[in-house]
């Protein structure tokens, strides 16, 4: 029988999406299935809070974008 | 692109309504032409025009021959729009009987009656005889609906500040749609505000009207007859007074927020006319006229603050704006960093970290475009005629205005549904076919045999059908 899943399809960089199974690894709250190193399935109602959590990880490692040049 | 924005707010929200809503919707001419010109692919306006005097339902095979094999994507598209909008009715699929299109009643006899005339039913309004207000220039009704709306825009965007404010319900109603938020002391813009102010002005005028229309629900008001309103206001004709007599109750109740929002004019001698101004004449323009209308509106926008364009963009990403108006100052500061303000000019920088700003808060590097190339200053369109016509902005500033936002979205959401495990490959790749056809396929897995859609409704639908076979 065909099953049909509510979700939201995201697709992204294999970097972020490791990033997402590892913050979904902690307790399993984000991910309903796992599609491709490039395309998962997350739960309707967690989009906001992924976001935030993803920001939240990646402020570590991101360099602070830069306004070179002067006025 | 930005017309389209428009169409898709007014479109998504619309077919979410029941089918009984529908129904009654379309007892008025007026809404009947308003949906087909508006909403309507050109294959779908075919369609019904096709259609519209056929007595008989017609079959959906005959229907596939009028269709080149090459564009069944497109016949799918515009059948399910038609059906989304309870437009036409298909019959279920069986094996008895084959499939067969007719439109619904109440459109036939509605769009009928808009193209051809006849029947008494007031839809279009009724002109006013009463010439006692024949005074009224179309100047001044643009001056009327320009100073109404950009008070509107400028309370969204210095919300809080002193100046001329909108009237307490427009305040109230832009709150309620959580443009701007009332904090301790003063109201601010969000980021529905942000994108709300980058718009063109007919998408901002519905994003506002349905809005209003999902607040008035609220007080108990008719959304039919509200929505029917709307849809007759842009079959009105700009500089003609109108009759306030013939109006439905509601209606009636309606015209004080028209005035608040600049939609309509009712002149203080006259109290039993009102004159819709161009804001509401355009509403259901269809896109092709609607560009040129607005164009024209813009250009009477603009006789207020000086020329069309007033933004110098070179290709250090220096920034120049000649004007003064607080409004267009503050939406530049949405994704410029203003450094310097002059009596008559602001000077900045677009910087990676203002983009990131304003990508954050919801505005899109496509939005951040148009809104330079559409006030580009006079100066610049030169330069580009004398180049053959190239692009108006520096490529150069464009692409990097793009980048700056890829290199902030780190993923691309789509709400949906996740199709899996079929019974058989011969089941996946039907239902793949089709969901590629009707256009909401968004992501396909071959060898997992899984496929991700934007919309469910009608690939249920074709389902039942493979079952029934």
């Amino acid at each position: 029988m065909v099953k049909a899943v509510i979700g939201i399809l995201v697709q992204c960089d294999p970097s972020i999406k490791a990033i997402i199974m590892s913050i979904d690894a902690a307790d399993n709250q984000f991910v309903v299935e796992e599609l491709d190193d490039q395309t998962l399935v997350i739960k309707e109602s967690q989009l906001s809070e992924l976001k935030r959590r993803l920001d939240e990880q990646l402020k570590d490692t991101q360099q602070p974008p830069e306004d070179s040049g002067s006025d | 692109m930005a017309s389209a924005v428009s169409n898709l707010a007014s479109f998504e929200y619309l077919e979410k309504l029941p089918g009984i809503t529908f129904r009654k919707l379309y007892l008025e001419p007026s809404t009947a032409l308003a949906i087909f010109r508006r909403m309507l692919p050109h294959l779908a306006k075919a369609f019904v025009m096709a259609l519209l005097y056929m007595d008989k339902p017609f079959l959906l095979t005959d229907l596939d021959q009028w269709v080149q094999s090459n564009a069944k994507r497109q016949r799918d598209e515009a059948l399910s729009t038609l059906s989304r909008l309870h437009i036409v009715t298909i019959s279920a699929p069986s094996r008895q009987e084959p499939q067969v299109v007719s439109l619904t009643d109440a459109f036939r006899v509605s769009l009928r009656l808009a193209l051809t005339g006849g029947g008494n039913h007031q839809s279009f309004g009724v002109p006013s005889s009463d010439a006692k207000s024949a005074g009224i220039e179309l100047e001044f009704l643009d001056e009327y609906g320009r100073t109404q709306w950009e008070g509107i825009l400028h309370y969204v965007v210095s919300t809080g500040r002193s100046g001329a404010q909108p009237t307490a319900a427009v305040q109230q109603l832009l709150e309620a749609g959580n443009l701007v938020s009332r904090g301790r002391r003063s109201t601010e813009i969000t980021q529905a505000g942000f994108s709300f102010l980058l718009q063109e002005v007919n998408a901002q005028v519905w994003t506002l009207l349905l809005l209003w229309l999902h607040h008035a629900k609220e007080l108990g008001m008719d959304h039919v007859e509200i929505l029917s309103f709307f849809f007759m206001l842009g079959s009105l004709e700009l500089g003609k007074a109108y009759s306030i007599k013939t109006l439905k109750p509601t209606q009636k109740s309606m015209l004080e927020n028209l005035v608040d929002f600049g939609l309509v004019y009712i002149p203080p001698s006259v109290k039993d006319q009102f004159f819709p101004t161009r804001l509401a004449t355009t509403l259901t323009s269809d896109a092709s006229a609607l560009r040129s209308i607005t164009a024209g509106f813009e250009s009477a926008l603009s006789t207020g603050s000086g020329t069309a364009g007033f933004i110098i963009i070179e290709t250090n990403y220096r920034l120049y704006a000649y004007t003064d108006s607080p409004l267009q100052i503050a939406v530049l500061a949405l994704f410029t960093k203003l450094t310097t303000r002059y009596p008559n000019m602001v000077t900045g920088r677009v910087t990676r970290e203002s983009v990131y700003r304003a990508v954050s808060s919801g505005i899109s590097s496509d939005q951040i475009i148009t809104y330079l190339s559409t006030h580009a200053h006079p100066e610049l369109l030169k330069a580009s005629a004398a180049k053959g016509g190239g692009p108006v902005l520096p490529p150069t500033v464009v692409d990097q205005i793009r980048l700056w936002q890829i290199e902030n979205e780190r993923m691309k959401t789509t709400y949906g549904f996740l199709f899996k495990d079929f019974e058989s490959t011969d089941e996946y790749k039907k239902l793949l076919k089709y969901a590629d056809e009707i256009g909401v396929l968004t992501w396909a897995s071959k060898t997992e045999e899984k496929f991700f859609v934007s919309k469910v409704e009608q690939l249920k639908d074709y389902m039942k059908s493979l079952k029934a076979k």
